[in-house]
């Protein structure tokens, strides 16, 4: 604030050094010819030396300012980012990525964007303030004149900005659905092509492309008539400034100097006045942006599922639990079951039975809504179907953030068979991920699994996610675990029948019930629609065998 | 180092103006309105030079002789009148340079879509996608940006510059040189602050970028960081990213602070010269009061454009850079070239013959095409009409590679593919595609409803063709499962589908088309088991009465095929029946025996 003062009171001070030079050094040099080398000097001086003083203000009152810019920006993210770390996933479920992103993001930068201009609008009302008094001191009916247009001038630049921004927003949100359409036109480009499509889709893609061109011309249309008018109208004020100043001059009130340092003074004023309409445009997007983060900040806490877990047995047991998406969409109640400690269990059934969200409740990644769940301890791993692998060295996605040895590195990936991170450029080292090697789908299942037995869980969950690895492999994988993890639990959604047989018992979900935990044998036996599943996965081998 | 980056520069603008014709209309008239527009500015001081000379002179406080009012009042009069006059140019001026820029930069980017649209697919790959998405997005943004700012400043403040310069060497020549003279170190001084500037917002941008990054991480990977109790580690990380984009910030901002005192401390400077030149010099070499002060004026106009300029000339270099690689997508040859005369074939029973085909990837830039790593060599081959084809081998064996061929996504290197006699190459985009239809391995939905990706081929088609496509298919029983029937949405990529049911829609899709030669590439990942059997059913009936060539992954399709070709390294090395190859010595019959192992059930 010490620097907005020194700026406001230089700038001002210019104007008044201004009119001295005019009035007592250039007009009496002229008027009367001769040279005072003091007296110019004086004048230069005074002139180099405040510009001095009024820079260094500059420079103080922006560095500070943008420190507390960006601190402030700095303590938004982290209270962003503790409740996105706090909060369990069905919570995150509810919430959209994008929306969470723009808190953390645009958000923040927004709430603090009004920040920046803040001292500076500051110090330019300060300014009007001294030069106001000072237009007035000077001549009472000119500067009543001169204020009056600063307000306007000010409303003028808050509307032009609401209205011109408006037009640029629209600009951006086509834009955003011209790249979404871009990038999907783009990534079905073999659709594209085999269907002779080209020329079909340049006409989609163009639409857009039109609509983001007509509403940037409709913000140039409106800016170009807002600056014309905010040159026009300060310029204007000039001329009539000037003609005022004539009768005021003829009338003995004012000087020479004293008029062009009023110009001046004006026209000191006119670009500053052009902040504090950005920034007063700017105040109500910052305050949404910051309520936002306020509402994300205020919003409860849901509590972990896992929490809600007892412990005590060495098996895992489930006490007539319900469980489903949310409390309205419950798909299951009053399941019991147990599962030994080292058995080996297949959940198996058709697509959409519920699998995934059994074993999702069985690891306290999704909530249960009665009934209770006993485990023998908090060491559950769970690997997902679809794996999320973050943008970092493979070790760090295997250890996620826990040290683990170089060895408890190398065995966890040898008993996920993932050789091929040997052969990568800098083997566990390297970066994966958007910004490192593309993994296939089969290669990402695999760090996947690494990441979860490297923990040495009692209990493991796969929720088929072998299922883009072939066969073979497959097969491997599911052996290194029994071997390596002689002591795990193991509770696999499986969607091959090689997978099935190696189980020691089956979960079978069908619609609406769930049959077992009991033997492969048990089930076809007794259960006709179990038969016919596993007829159905049978079914490709048995043509094989006709052909033969 | 700067000689060859202008000539570069220039080289790029008027490449890129020849590409985009409409920039240059109408940029002369359009030029002349912002030099006028720009002539009002110096109105204002040139108004106080003439009004303190001849209206004001000699005007002393407390006295009043010599104050011509009239005469001011009709110079501001005058002056008002084409201050509005100028307004109306520049106005004028600026709205033209937008409108202008903006249809020409939509002209660009629906060229750059039809340009990318006809790259062949190994432009396409995934790597380059997102540069592909960039340049009609970003890099035609960074133009846009440049004409609405940059543009218009290099036009506005140009054209200012040019006529106060003009003004002040008609005023006194020698103090405008004076001034020229002492700014010419402030665009070296400005240069400078900006460059270091840049750099720093450049570090601050790749922080924010990381900062976005690890934030999306987080909130994506919410569920696996859960499960694994590794939030807070996670939580860690991005807020050290977020100190480091403040720090950077707060070091970028500390940079731009220093920005506007050179202007400042310039400007005093060349006021304070003036001052004192005009003061030595006095009227004696016919300089006036009037003037002097409207050159004190001048000088601060002149030197209010420099910094903005400079800004600019960065700005210039970011939509130079982004025209560059605008111009590098459009100088990639188009795919296969579409045929010179082309030829019409219909839908009779054609047979295809792949004569002594040979292909080579294009070399990339600097590389030397390796002539003993052909991806196919040599093959011969022709398939009957209503042949069931597999094509099998081992990854990297050529067969994906041969499917393309086929499908004339790309033209071999040597050797021709005909259709009843007809090349390829000499066939028209629209009777080829009618003809042949390819489905590829990742069937690509478009996220909309699937009526929407099945008139995505005929537009023109009924809500009952398309649901007489399914039942054609074999595939009612599915239709009818889809919870809002064609109007289901099927999410981004056809993600609310499985795998395999986006399989189910291609193949629908497919049949619309009516095809004689059908082109299948077989997904790798495994589909459930259910729909895996209706997989097998539409294929079925869409196989009959056409040509189906299948690029097989899974072995079981080739038992069923007519006939198998085995590719390996490039050679088509073996070629009969599913039941001559199984018990010949060969490549097929080891693939088959692990494969079979493979996939009994149980231990």
């Amino acid at each position: 604030m010490a620097g907005a003062a020194v700026f406001a009171i230089c700038t001002v001070g210019s104007s008044w050094l201004l009119r001295w030079i005019i009035d007592e050094v250039v007009i009496t040099r002229f008027d009367t010819n001769t040279f005072s080398l003091s007296q110019t000097l004086t004048a230069v001086g005074l002139l180099i030396g405040l510009s001095l003083i009024r820079a260094c203000g500059v420079v103080v009152r922006r560095s500070f300012a943008g420190r507390a810019q960006w601190r402030t920006a700095q303590s938004l993210t982290d209270e962003v980012v503790d409740v996105i770390v706090k909060q369990p996933p069905q919570w995150h479920r509810q919430q959209s990525t994008g929306d969470l992103l723009t808190r953390a993001g645009v958000d923040v930068e927004a709430s603090v964007a009004v920040m920046a201009p803040l001292p500076y609008a500051s110090s330019v009302i300060l300014m009007m303030a001294i030069a106001a008094v000072g237009l007035i001191t000077t001549d009472t009916a000119l500067g009543l004149a001169a204020t009056a247009v600063f307000p306007a001038l000010i409303a003028l630049n808050v509307l032009y900005q609401r209205r011109v921004d408006k037009w640029f927003d629209i600009a951006q949100g086509e834009l955003g659905v011209l790249s979404a359409a871009v990038h999907e036109s783009f990534e079905g480009v073999t659709v594209v092509k085999a269907f002779g499509a080209e020329n079909r889709e340049t006409e989609r893609l163009a639409i857009i492309a039109s609509r983001v061109q007509n509403a940037r011309i409709e913000a140039i249309r409106l800016r170009s008539l807002f600056e014309a008018a905010l040159d026009f109208v300060p310029n204007l004020t000039n001329i009539c400034l000037v003609v005022g100043g004539a009768y005021r001059v003829r009338s003995g009130d004012l000087s020479v100097g004293e008029l062009a340092s009023f110009i001046y003074m004006f026209t000191l004023l006119v670009f500053p006045l052009r902040l504090i309409g950005y920034a007063l445009s700017e105040m109500p997007r910052s305050q949404a942006g910051f309520d936002r983060i306020q509402s994300l900040r205020k919003s409860p806490i849901v509590e972990d599922p896992r929490s809600l877990f007892t412990h005590g047995s060495s098996s895992l047991v489930l006490d007539s639990v319900s469980f489903g998406y949310d409390d309205t969409n419950i798909l299951f109640q009053n399941v019991s079951a147990s599962f030994t400690p080292q058995s080996f269990t297949a959940i198996v059934g058709y697509t959409g039975s519920g699998k995934s969200t059994f074993v999702q409740s069985l690891a306290g990644i999704s909530p249960i809504f009665s009934g209770s769940v006993t485990t023998a301890d908090q060491s559950i791993s769970f690997v997902f179907q679809e794996p999320f692998l973050f943008g970092t060295s493979v070790r760090d996605n295997v250890c996620l953030g826990e040290s683990f040895s170089d060895e408890d590195v190398d065995w966890a990936l040898r008993i996920a068979e993932a050789d091929f991170v040997q052969a990568l450029p800098q083997g566990v080292d390297t970066v994966i991920g958007e910004r490192g090697v593309g993994l296939s789908g089969g290669q990402r299942q695999r760090i996947a699994l690494a990441r979860a037995v490297i923990r040495r869980p009692s209990i493991l969950i796969l929720d088929d996610t072998t299922s883009a690895l072939d066969p073979n492999t497959e097969v491997k994988v599911l052996r290194n675990i029994k071997s390596g993890l002689p002591k795990s639990m193991v509770i696999a959604v499986a969607s091959r029948p090689s997978l099935i047989g190696m189980a020691d018992q089956i979960m079978f979900f069908d619609q609406g019930s769930i049959h077992g935990p009991t033997t492969h044998v048990e089930l076809l036996i007794q259960n006709e629609s179990y038969r016919s599943l596993m007829q159905a996965y049978e079914e490709p081998q048995e043509s094989e065998v006709d052909s033969k | 180092m700067t000689t060859p980056r202008v000539s570069g520069t220039l080289e790029t603008l008027s490449r890129g103006v020849r590409a985009v014709p409409s920039l240059r209309q109408g940029i002369g008239f359009t030029l002349f309105l912002a030099m006028f527009g720009a002539s009002g500015r110096v109105v204002v001081p040139v108004v106080i030079q003439q009004a303190i000379d001849h209206g004001l002179n000699r005007s002393v406080r407390g006295t009043t002789q010599m104050v011509d009012v009239a005469l001011v009042v009709k110079m501001c009069l005058g002056a008002a009148i084409y201050l509005m006059v100028a307004s109306i140019a520049q106005r004028t001026a600026v709205s033209r340079l937008g409108q202008r820029s903006e249809s020409a930069l939509f002209d660009l980017r629906v060229k750059l879509f039809q340009h990318i649209h006809q790259l062949s697919l190994e432009d396409h790959n995934d790597e380059q996608r997102g540069s592909l998405v960039s340049r009609v997005t970003s890099d035609v943004e960074t133009l846009s940006q440049f004409f609405s700012w940059g543009g218009l400043a290099y036009l506005l403040n140009g054209a200012l510059m040019i006529i106060v310069a003009g003004v002040m060497l008609v005023y006194d020549w020698s103090l405008a040189l004076l001034v020229i003279f002492i700014s010419a170190p402030l665009v070296y001084v400005l240069r400078r602050v900006q460059a270091k500037l840049i750099a720093a917002y450049d570090a601050s941008r790749l922080a924010n970028a990381d900062l976005l990054g690890n934030t999306a991480e987080l909130v994506t990977g919410a569920e696996t960081l859960h499960a694994y109790s590794a939030g807070a580690v996670f939580g860690a990380r991005v807020k050290t990213s977020s100190k480091i984009r403040g720090d950077r910030q707060t070091k970028a901002t500390l940079i731009g602070a220093l920005l506007f005192p050179s202007g400042e401390i310039f400007g005093a400077i060349a006021v304070s010269a003036v001052v004192f030149v005009g003061l030595w010099r006095g009227s004696s070499s016919g300089l006036t009061a009037g003037a002097l002060v409207g050159f004190i004026f001048l000088t601060y106009r002149f030197l209010e454009p420099i910094a903005e300029l400079t800004e600019v000339l960065d700005q210039t270099q970011t939509a130079v850079s982004g025209m560059r690689r605008i111009l590098g997508i459009l100088s990639i040859p188009a795919g296969p070239p579409p045929a010179e005369f082309p030829i019409e074939v219909g839908h009779q029973p054609l047979d295809i013959k792949i004569d002594n085909v040979t292909f080579f990837y294009r070399p990339r830039d600097g590389e030397v095409r390796d002539e003993n790593h052909a991806v196919l060599s040599h093959i011969n081959c022709v398939i009957q009409f209503g042949t069931q084809v597999a094509i099998v081998g081992e990854t990297g064996s050529g067969k994906t590679t041969l499917g393309r061929l086929l499908s004339r996504f790309s033209d071999p290197t040597v050797g021709v593919i005909s259709i009843g006699g007809v090349p390829l190459n000499r066939i028209s985009n629209e009777s080829l595609r009618e003809i042949l239809v390819v489905v590829p391995q990742e069937p690509f939905l478009f996220s909309d409803t699937i009526a929407a990706n099945l008139r995505f081929v005929i537009p023109q088609a009924s809500d009952q063709n398309l649901i007489d496509a399914f039942t054609n298919v074999d595939l009612q029983d599915w239709f009818a499962s889809l919870p809002a029937g064609l109007a289901t949405m099927v999410g981004q990529r056809g993600s609310q589908l499985s795998a395999g049911e986006r399989q189910l829609v291609a193949l629908v899709r497919a049949s619309l088309i009516n095809p004689s030669i059908l082109i299948l590439d077989e997904a790798t990942s495994s589909v459930d088991a259910s729909t895996e059997v209706r997989l097998t059913r539409a294929l079925d009936q869409l196989s009959k009465g056409r040509t189906t060539i299948s690029i097989a992954h899974r072995l079981s399709t080739a038992a069923r095929a007519d006939r198998v070709l085995v590719l390996d390294s490039g050679l088509l090395v073996q070629d009969g029946s599913h039941d001559q190859l199984v018990d010949q010595p060969g490549l097929y019959s080891e693939m088959y025996k692990s494969w079979e192992s493979s996939h009994n059930t149980a231990d």
